[in-house]
């Protein structure tokens, strides 16, 4: 597949700037800003146990459809998600951006991270690779859904509740 | 060195070397994790001859496995020839186990059945060498315990009351039996283990720490350990204990303990009235058991937790949703609800989890030393039944597992 | 030519009906050797019913592939 997905007019660079913004308002808790991306029939879902479990069936780190991403988001704002209060300091870098398909009005992308998070327990390392479904409205991108497959999906992970 | 139990436990405080000192960490890994009963598993995660799963005592790796006979097995995974581990998969299915280093090869129940070019040891059947087995293995409504000694308390001795409560457990399938099935989050936390199960006990915490989800969520689970919640916290003798919140579910209607109600679920609700009559009713009032079985086991309604220490400053929570055979209905709505609560991401647990990580690093401090248990000792009372109670807030269940810890810690070692 | 592959950690094994003889066959294929062996119904029908210990002893090692005896040793 070329850079462009022809159907719905996104291009590389646009996927690109979304992914970044994305990764920039996660990093920087903009709590309003992330939840404001996705569509309402989002899917927001981080497996466990490798990347080919079956989530109506098998745990899942986050499996959040639209209602339950508000919740968390609430949650977070609330101040008193310790887990989360004080916010680990992060960033993230995202490469390997690739469209891997146009699936009717959604574009499929895929994309490698890496986070650093810090916070008094130590710092740790989250990588993995993101697939995104991003779908055109008016002039802006939306998020319909993303599946973080971390690399440690199979290990024992330490709390995980900033936006992955 | 020879720790003073008597003199770090006391009935109202503990001290805060049990939380931080390498010593006693290895003490416990011989008195308490590698003697008494510990719940490695469920039946039902090797369902069919052959299956197997690889599982942890503490740092002990262990592949649990049933034979063509069904009998579950729990064997060490380190070959009998130079130590390799023979399972690398977490999980599979093979009737035998073929070691990738040199090849030796055994039964899913242990015993030797080959090893390659066997003139260098003789001919075949010349070496009657096998993967060690865990002394003691027993079930209880399909929970798989192990015990490294080779006796002991039975495991039923070992349960005692608690038993009970994992009977309230599968009561609540149809089919009289739970499965846990839907594999398991692995949550580790920079924390003692003790930590976690004091944390499991704690009827005081919930209001402060989770806060922040029953606000937003509108959940009645802040309520249930308020000052003003009926509900008791009960020492079950042996290091266990419940949080048995029946008394506020009891004013409550059926599925109301599931935040949920019959109108949702009423394929599960018919079955259950048809299968138990009148019984029903308090089958689908009363719910599921809220219960911290010693020294690892803890089952919160919906979720069932198996804790594993790693290091004496680090532990893996393992935690999977309870399935009840028999309830497709219930199954879905079971898991969802435990993923949105528990786990690295959890609504709750990452919550709990950050607590036990600051709790950690605040019992380093020099002073005051100890830890304070003597919330609710002086209205504690006996219930008809000869246990311990005290308000739903009460700290009776960590006195219960302290005293249970002392009597293992001061015993005769093994 | 319909393929199943059966694997674990400790083999992978590819199963297909072979149809090329004058009746049918099953082929097995070790992937991690190559080595093939095909099997004819009443082969089958008497795997089918041995013993567990019968099959244990084709599990042995030392059995066939990894025998000290020359003659029927792969020297895999
Ligand atoms: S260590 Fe297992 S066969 Fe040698
Ligand atoms: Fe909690």
């Amino acid at each position: 597949m070329s850079g462009v997905a022809a159907q719905t007019g996104l291009d590389i660079r646009e996927v690109e700037q979304f992914l970044y913004r994305e990764a920039r308002l996660a990093d920087e808790h903009d709590y309003d800003g992330w939840e404001a991306l996705w569509t309402d029939d989002a899917l927001y879902w981080v497996p466990a146990g490798g990347d080919d479990t079956d989530p109506e069936r098998q745990m899942s780190v986050i499996y959040d459809n639209r209602n339950r991403i508000a919740t968390r988001i609430k949650q977070l704002k609330t101040g008193k998600r310790y887990a989360q209060s004080p916010p680990s300091n992060l960033r993230r870098l995202i490469s390997n951006v690739e469209i891997v398909t146009v699936e009717g009005t959604d574009t499929v992308v895929g994309a490698n991270f890496l986070v650093v998070e810090s916070r008094e327990r130590g710092t740790t390392m989250w990588a993995g690779r993101t697939t995104y479904r991003l779908r055109r409205a008016g002039d802006d991108i939306r998020l319909a859904y993303k599946k973080v497959v971390l690399v440690d999906s199979a290990q024992a992970l330490f709390t995980l509740a900033f936006l992955i | 060195m020879t720790v003073q139990y008597s003199e770090l436990i006391q009935p109202e405080r503990v001290h805060g070397s049990l939380y931080t000192d390498q010593d006693i960490f290895a003490e416990e890994l011989q008195r308490i994790w590698y003697r008494t009963w510990v719940c490695v598993g469920h039946v039902s995660e090797v369902a069919r001859p052959g299956d197997y799963v690889r599982k942890k005592v503490a740092s002990q790796d262990v592949i649990m496995t049933r034979s063509k006979d069904g009998e579950v097995s729990l064997l060490l995974n380190r070959c009998a020839h130079r130590g390799n581990l023979v399972c690398e998969d977490q999980r599979g299915n093979s009737s035998t186990f073929r070691c990738p280093y040199h090849g030796w090869t055994y039964r899913n129940t242990g015993e030797m059945l080959g090893y390659p070019y066997n003139q260098g040891y003789g001919g075949k059947g010349k070496l009657s060498l096998g993967l060690g087995r865990v002394p003691r293995v027993d079930t209880y409504q399909g929970f798989v315990f192990a015990s490294f000694a080779a006796d002991g308390p039975s495991l039923k001795e070992h349960l005692g009351a608690a038993a009970g409560e994992l009977d309230r457990l599968a009561r609540l399938s149809p089919e009289g039996e739970i499965e846990l099935t839907a594999g398991w989050l692995q949550h580790r936390a920079k924390a003692n283990w003790k930590l976690l199960v004091e944390n499991e006990t704690d009827g005081y915490h919930p209001q402060f720490v989770h806060g922040s989800v029953f606000s937003v969520t509108g959940s009645h689970i802040g309520t249930l350990y308020s000052d003003k919640s009926t509900a008791v916290t009960r020492d079950l003798g042996g290091g266990h204990s419940e949080n048995d919140l029946r008394p506020e579910f009891r004013k409550m209607e059926p599925m109301n303990w599931f935040g949920t109600s019959e109108a949702r679920v009423p394929d599960y609700v018919a079955k259950m009235r048809a299968l138990h009559g009148e019984q029903a009713e308090e089958i689908l009032i009363e719910g599921a058991p809220h219960v911290m079985v010693f020294p690892n086991l803890f089952v919160a309604e919906i979720s069932v937790f198996m804790i594993n220490p790693v290091a004496v400053d680090e532990t893996v929570q393992n935690v999977t949703a309870v399935q009840l055979k028999g309830a497709p209905e219930m199954n879905r709505r079971l898991l969802s609800q435990c993923i949105g609560s528990v786990g690295p991401a959890g609504m709750l647990l990452a919550d709990d989890s950050e607590m036990y990580e600051r709790n950690q690093r605040g019992v380093t401090a020099r002073v005051p030393e100890w830890l304070d248990i003597r919330r609710g000792a002086h209205r504690e009372r006996v219930d008809e039944n000869g246990f311990r109670i005290g308000a739903a807030n009460d700290e009776t269940g960590m006195r219960g597992f302290w005293s249970h810890y002392r009597s293992l810690m001061e015993g005769e070692a093994q | 030519m319909n393929q199943w592959i059966i694997a674990s950690e400790f083999a992978e094994v590819a199963v297909s009906l072979d149809l090329d003889a004058n009746g049918p066959r099953l082929r097995l294929e070790d992937l991690r050797s190559g080595h093939v062996r095909h099997l004819d119904a009443l082969e089958l029908e008497s795997i089918a019913w041995a013993p567990d210990e019968r099959l244990r002893e084709l599990i042995d090692p030392s059995a066939g592939r990894w025998s000290d005896r020359a003659d029927d040793a792969d020297g895999a």
